[in-house]
C-alpha cells in the first residue's frame, strides 16, 4: 500500500531519483538484511564528518595559515594536534556503535494518525562504555540511549502511522556523534518492525444501543416470537413463557425453547448500521464505538462483512475487535 | 526549527563559558579592560536568559551592541592592521555570540572561535609556560566540545578525561606531522604583535638609562659559539653608536641611524670582508626588543635573512624584533687592516660634534692639556688615570645638573658606565679627537650545561671608541679604568652590595636559586632550539638524521609505514572486535548443527526455539528426524542442564554426522520427493 502510494506521488520527473533510491535500498537490504536482532559491525556502519566537522577543518586551515605566515611553530603544533584529533575521531565514533546489539522486543498497536511505538533493547557485550546513541526513524526524534554503567537498556521508539493495517516500518536509523560531534556514524537497520494499526477513531454518532435488531445472516426475515429453533435444558431464571410445556406434558424433562429470531437487546456494532459512508469512515466510526462501549462498560459485538465477534468486554476482546477493524480488506480502486 | 535536543542545556552553556574564559584569560592583560567587562556582562545576560528572567536581546539591541563595540574598538585601537585589534575582534565576536547562543550550532561556532583565540596567544609568546597554558586551554575547549553532547559526557571528569585521552592519542601523529610537514614560509605580510618584548638598550642615552637596565635580570641574548670563545674582557656586544650630543642626551644622529640616512649593506658580500685574523663564528638568539638593533662583536658579517651591516660595524634588522630572533654572525674583532680607510670629512665632523656651549670647566681642562702639547692618546690616558684615581663606580649615581659632564667630572665623581662613556667621549671630542659612544652589552654568563653565553639586561653597557690616525677606530672602555671587575667578572662583582638591591627576591644571593634560574634558562634555550626555531633547514637536518638520505622513496616509506601499521591495526580491530565475546561451546556446536540443517534446506528462523525447529525438521525431512531429535535433546541437556557429558556427546554427534551428511544425497532425496 505504502509503495503504491509513493510511486503514485513520484511521477515521471522523479523516476531517476526513485531508481537510485531503490538501488540503494536493495544494496542495503543485501548488506544489512532484515532481522529481529542485529549486531552493528563495520559492514553496517557508515561514517562521515558532520557540518561541525567541516567547520573544524576550516578552523584548522585558518590556523595553518596563521602558523605559516607568522612562522610560528607552536601554532603549527596546535594545528597538527587538531588535525591528529580529527584523524583519530572517527575511530572513537565508530567504536561507540560497533558491537552494539539491537533487538526488537515488541511492538504496540496504535491508532492511525497516532504514534506507533516499538520497544527495542540495546545491549553491549564488551567493556567499552557507549554514549549518546540515537535510535530513530528519520525525521522523528527517536530515543537517546547511554550504555555507561549498564550493559543493556530498553527503550521505545515512535513512528507516526497514517494508515490502518499491518504497517512495515522503514529502516531504523542508529546514529552517534560521540565524542566531539564532529563525525556522525550511523547504520540503517531493519529490525523487522511491523505495527498493527487500528483505524483512526472518528465519532459517528451515539452508540447504537437497541438498534441492532436485525439478524446478521437471514436479514429481514422475521417470523414472530414463537418460532423456536431448538430446545435447551431449563435453567432457573429462564423465562416461563419460553418453557416447552408441550414436551413437559409429554413426560419429558423441563426444557426451554430457544428462539432464533428473538429480539436481541445486546449491543452490536454493525457494519450495516453505517450504510452510505465509505469504507474507511465506517471502520473509523466502528472503532470509535468500540472504544466508547469499552469505556462505558457495555458488552459489544462486532459485525463486519466476513467477521462476527460475539459481544463481550475486556482488553482482549477490544484488541480482537480493533484488530479485525485494522485488518479489514482495503478498498483498492 | 531546531528541536528541543538542539537547545543548549545548562552544562553545555557552562562549558562554553569555561572554554571562553580559559582562552581569554591570558589575553586580558593586553586587551582593553572594557572587553573583559563586555564578556562578563554577556555571560551574565545569557545566564539570566537561561534562568528565564530575561529574553535574548532583540534585533535593534543587537545592532546597537555591535555599533558600540565597533566604536569601542575604533577608540581603543587607531590602527586596524595589527595583531591586537584582531585578537580583540575575535574576543568580541564570541562575546557577542554569547548573546545569541541558542542552538548547538552556535555552540560549535563559539568553541571553534575559542580554539582560534587560544592559538593567537602563541603569536605573542612561544615560551614554555605559554605552551603549557595553550595546551590546557585546548584541553578545556576540547572537553567543552565533548560536553556539548550532554548528559553523561557533560560531567566534568568525564569530559576532561575524554579530552585528555583524545589529545594523548593524537600526540604521536602530531609529532610526526610537526617533523615532516613542510614549512612554506610567510605567504603574505601579517601584522606583528607590537606589544611583545621589553625595550633593552634604546636608541638614545641619557644619564640614568643604563642604571634602569641594571635592575633587570631578564635574558637579552643567548649566544652559542661554533669554535673559539672570546675571553670575558673581549665580550663587547655592539648594538648602537651614539654620535650626536645635545648637552644631556646622546643620540645616533643623522648618518648613523639607519632610519635617518645611515647606510646599511643588506646584501652579504657587498662589503669586503677581512681575509685573515681571528674570527669568531656564533649564533645569537635575541629576545624581542621592539627595535631593529642587533648585537654582535666588532666587525661582524651575517648571512641571515633580513640582517644588514652598517658602515660603523654593527648589525641591524630590517624590521623591529617583535619576537625572538636568531642570526648567525662571523666577527673579526681585531681587524688587521694595515691602513684603515681615512675618515671622510663628514664623518670626522660628525664625530667631533659638540654643543656650542656648556660644560665649560671640562673644555677648559682639555684646553690646558692640549696646550701642554699632549696628543690624543696622552689625553686619553690622562683622563683614564683620573678616573682610576678619583672616581667611584656606583649603581646609584647622584643627580647631575645642567652641565652634566662638568658636574660629573669635577663634583660628584660617582657614576655608572653611561657617565664614564659620555664624559670620556665629550672630553676627547673637546680635545679634537673623533670619538663616539657605543652601547650594547658587555660580558655574559657561560652556561656550561648547554654551552652558550647568557647575556642579561643588566649586562647592558656603554663604552667609547676613538679614532686614531693610522690605526682607525679603537675601543676604549672608561669603566674598565675605574672598575676592572665590571669588564672581567660582570656587574655583580663590580657593584657588590648595590647589585639588584631593589629586586623583590634577591635571587643572586641564594646559590640554589641562582642554579635553578640557570637551569630554567637552559631548558628555555633547549626549547627554543628544538621547538620554537624548528624551520625548514632544521627539518631537513632532522629528516636526514632519521632517514640517512632524503630520497622520494624513503620519504614515501617514512609516510607509508606508520599509515600501514595503523590501518592494519584498525583492520584487525574491526575483524576481531566486531565478533564480540566468544560464545560458549554449546552454542557454537548448536550453530554448526543449524548451518548444517540450513544447507539441507531448512534454515532456523530468527528466535525459533530449538524444540520447534526440531519438529519442523522432522516434518519436512523425515530421514533427518532422528538425528535432529537427538541433537536437540543433547543440546538442551548441555545448555540448560549443564551436563558435561552431554556436551561431549553433542560434540561427538556432530563430528560424526558432519562427515556423514554430505550435500548430494540430500539433494537427491529432495528431487525424489518431488
Amino acid at each position: 500500500m505504502k509503495v503504491t502510494r509513493e510511486s503514485a506521488q513520484q511521477a515521471q520527473p522523479k523516476t531517476l531519483r526513485h531508481f537510485f533510491r531503490r538501488l540503494g535500498e536493495r544494496w542495503l537490504s543485501r548488506r544489512a538484511p532484515r532481522a529481529r536482532a542485529i549486531t552493528l559491525n563495520h559492514s553496517r556502519l557508515f561514517i562521515l564528518p558532520t557540518r561541525a566537522g567541516l567547520g573544524y577543518l576550516l578552523v584548522v586551515a585558518v590556523l595553518w595559515l596563521l602558523a605559516t605566515n607568522y612562522e610560528n611553530n607552536l601554532v603549527f603544533a596546535l594545528t597538527f594536534l587538531l588535525i591528529s584529533v580529527f584523524v583519530i575521531l572517527p575511530v572513537h565514533t565508530f567504536a561507540n556503535l560497533s558491537g552494539l546489539r539491537l533487538q526488537l522486543l515488541s511492538t504496540e498497536p496504535a491508532f492511525a494518525g497516532d504514534f506507533a511505538e516499538a520497544k527495542i533493547n540495546l545491549s553491549r557485550e564488551d567493556k567499552r562504555e557507549r554514549e549518546w546513541i540515537q535510535v530513530h526513524w528519520p525525521t522523528e526524534e527517536g530515543a537517546y540511549v547511554d550504555l555507561c554503567e549498564e550493559r543493556s537498556a530498553d527503550f521505545r521508539v515512535a513512528l507516526p502511522v497514517l494508515e490502518r493495517g499491518r504497517v512495515q516500518a522503514p529502516r531504523l536509523r542508529v546514529e552517534s556523534r560521540f565524542p566531539l560531534g564532529l563525525f556522525r556514524c550511523w547504520s540503517r537497520i531493519d529490525l523487522d518492525v511491523e505495527f498493527l494499526v487500528y483505524p483512526r477513531p472518528l465519532a459517528g454518532g451515539p452508540l447504537p444501543l437497541g438498534e441492532a435488531l436485525v439478524e446478521g445472516e437471514s436479514g429481514p426475515v422475521r417470523r414472530g416470537g414463537d418460532d423456536y429453533a431448538s430446545l435447551k435444558p431449563y435453567q432457573p431464571g429462564d423465562s416461563l413463557r419460553h418453557l416447552a410445556w408441550k414436551q413437559y406434558a409429554a413426560g419429558r424433562d423441563l426444557y426451554s425453547k430457544e428462539y432464533e429470531s428473538r429480539t436481541d437487546t445486546r449491543l452490536w456494532l454493525d457494519w450495516a448500521l453505517l450504510d452510505g459512508r465509505d469504507v474507511e469512515t465506517r471502520l473509523s466510526n466502528l472503532c470509535h464505538w468500540a472504544l466508547q462501549a469499552e469505556k462505558q462498560g457495555i458488552a459489544y459485538g462486532l459485525r463486519v462483512p466476513g467477521t462476527t465477534l460475539p459481544p463481550s468486554l475486556g482488553m482482549e476482546h477490544q484488541q480482537r475487535v480493533l484488530g479485525a477493524l485494522a485488518l479489514f480488506p482495503k478498498w483498492d480502486g | 526549527m531546531s528541536n528541543n535536543r538542539d537547545l543548549l542545556p545548562r552544562e553545555s552553556l557552562l562549558w562554553i563559558f569555561a572554554a571562553q574564559f580559559v582562552a581569554l584569560l591570558p589575553q586580558l592583560a593586553q586587551l582593553p579592560l572594557w572587553i573583559a567587562f563586555a564578556w562578563a556582562f554577556a555571560v551574565y545576560w545569557r545566564l539570566e536568559v537561561f534562568r528565564g528572567r530575561r529574553d535574548l536581546p532583540g534585533r535593534p539591541l543587537k545592532f546597537l551592541v555591535i555599533l558600540l563595540t565597533v566604536a569601542g574598538l575604533a577608540l581603543s585601537y587607531q590602527r586596524w592592521f595589527a595583531l591586537e585589534p584582531m585578537v580583540a575582534l575575535l574576543a568580541l565576536s564570541f562575546t557577542l555570540k554569547n548573546l545569541e547562543l541558542v542552538s548547538r550550532r552556535d555552540a560549535f561556532v563559539s568553541l571553534l572561535l575559542a580554539y582560534f583565540v587560544a592559538a593567537t596567544l602563541f603569536v605573542r609568546e612561544q615560551s614554555i609556560p605559554y605552551a603549557l597554558y595553550g595546551l590546557i586551554s585546548v584541553l578545556v575547549i576540547t572537553a567543552a566540545l565533548a560536553a556539548q553532547l550532554g548528559s553523561f559526557s557533560a560531567r566534568p571528569r568525564r569530559a576532561l578525561g575524554l579530552s585528555v585521552r583524545l589529545l594523548a592519542q593524537a600526540t604521536p601523529l602530531m609529532l610526526l606531522l610537526f617533523v615532516v610537514m613542510p614549512r612554506l614560509g610567510p605567504l603574505w605580510n601579517v601584522p606583528q604583535d607590537t606589544s611583545a618584548g621589553r625595550t633593552g638598550v634604546s636608541d638614545s642615552m641619557a644619564p640614568g638609562d643604563f642604571t634602569r637596565l641594571s635592575k633587570s635580570a631578564e635574558p637579552a641574548l643567548r649566544i652559542a659559539f661554533d669554535g673559539p670563545i672570546p675571553p670575558p674582557e673581549q665580550r663587547y656586544w655592539r648594538g648602537l653608536v651614539y654620535s650626536e650630543f645635545d648637552g644631556r642626551t646622546w643620540r645616533q644622529g643623522f648618518g648613523v641611524d639607519p632610519r635617518n640616512g645611515g647606510q646599511v649593506y643588506w646584501k652579504s658580500g657587498e662589503r669586503p670582508l677581512p681575509q685573515v685574523g681571528p674570527r669568531y663564528r656564533y649564533r645569537v638568539i635575541q629576545e624581542a626588543s621592539r627595535s631593529p638593533w642587533l648585537f654582535a662583536l666588532a666587525r661582524p658579517a651575517s648571512d641571515s635573512a633580513g640582517v644588514g651591516e652598517t658602515l660603523d660595524d654593527r648589525l641591524v634588522k630590517r624590521t623591529p624584533l617583535y619576537s625572538r630572533f636568531a642570526y648567525d654572525v662571523r666577527s673579526w674583532p681585531r681587524d688587521p687592516q694595515a691602513v684603515p680607510i681615512p675618515l671622510s670629512s663628514a664623518e670626522r665632523r660628525r664625530n667631533l660634534q659638540l654643543p656650542a656651549d656648556g660644560n665649560e670647566r671640562t673644555r677648559a681642562w682639555v684646553e690646558r692639556l692640549r696646550r701642554k702639547g699632549l696628543g690624543a692618546e696622552a689625553i686619553s690616558s690622562q683622563l683614564l688615570a683620573r678616573y682610576h684615581r678619583e672616581f667611584t663606580y656606583t649603581l646609584s649615581p647622584p643627580a647631575l645638573g645642567r652641565d652634566s659632564v662638568d658636574a660629573f667630572l669635577f663634583d660628584s665623581q660617582k657614576g655608572f658606565c653611561e657617565h664614564f662613556a659620555g664624559s670620556y667621549v665629550f672630553t676627547m671630542r673637546a680635545a679634537g679627537v673623533p670619538a663616539r659612544v657605543v652601547a650594547g652589552y658587555q660580558g655574559g654568563e657561560w652556561v656550561s650545561g648547554e654551552k652558550y653565553l647568557l647575556v642579561r639586561e643588566y649586562d647592558a653597557h656603554a663604552w667609547a671608541e676613538i679614532w686614531l690616525d693610522g690605526r682607525g677606530w679603537q675601543r676604549v672602555d672608561p669603566t674598565a679604568a675605574v672598575s676592572p671587575e665590571r669588564v672581567r667578572n660582570g656587574l655583580e662583582s663590580a657593584a657588590g652590595e648595590e647589585f639588584m638591591r631593589d629586586s623583590l627576591l634577591p635571587v643572586h644571593r641564594i646559590d640554589a636559586l641562582v642554579k635553578l634560574r640557570l637551569q630554567w634558562d637552559m631548558i628555555n634555550y633547549r626549547w627554543y632550539q628544538t621547538v620554537v626555531s624548528f624551520d625548514s633547514e632544521k627539518q631537513r637536518d632532522t629528516l636526514q638524521r632519521l632517514l640517512g638520505d632524503i630520497s622520494p622513496l624513503r620519504m614515501a616509506l617514512f609516510f607509508a609505514a606508520p599509515v600501514a601499521v595503523v590501518l592494519l591495526a584498525m583492520l584487525l580491530w574491526t575483524r576481531l572486535g566486531s565478533r564480540g565475546r566468544r560464545r560458549p561451546a554449546v552454542e557454537r556446536l548448536y550453530g554448526v548443527f543449524c548451518r548444517r540443517m540450513a544447507r539441507a534446506g531448512i534454515a532456523r528462523r530468527a528466535g525459533e526455539a530449538p524444540r520447534d525447529y526440531a519438529e519442523r525438521i522432522s516434518a519436512a525431512k523425515p530421514h533427518l528426524a532422528e538425528f535432529a531429535e537427538r541433537v536437540t535433546q543433547t543440546f538442551e541437556r548441555a545448555a540448560y542442564g549443564g551436563e558435561a557429558s552431554a556436551l561431549k556427546e553433542l560434540r561427538y554427534l556432530l563430528r560424526w554426522r558432519l562427515l556423514l551428511l554430505p550435500r548430494v544425497p540430500i539433494n537427491k532425496n529432495k528431487l525424489a520427493g518431488q
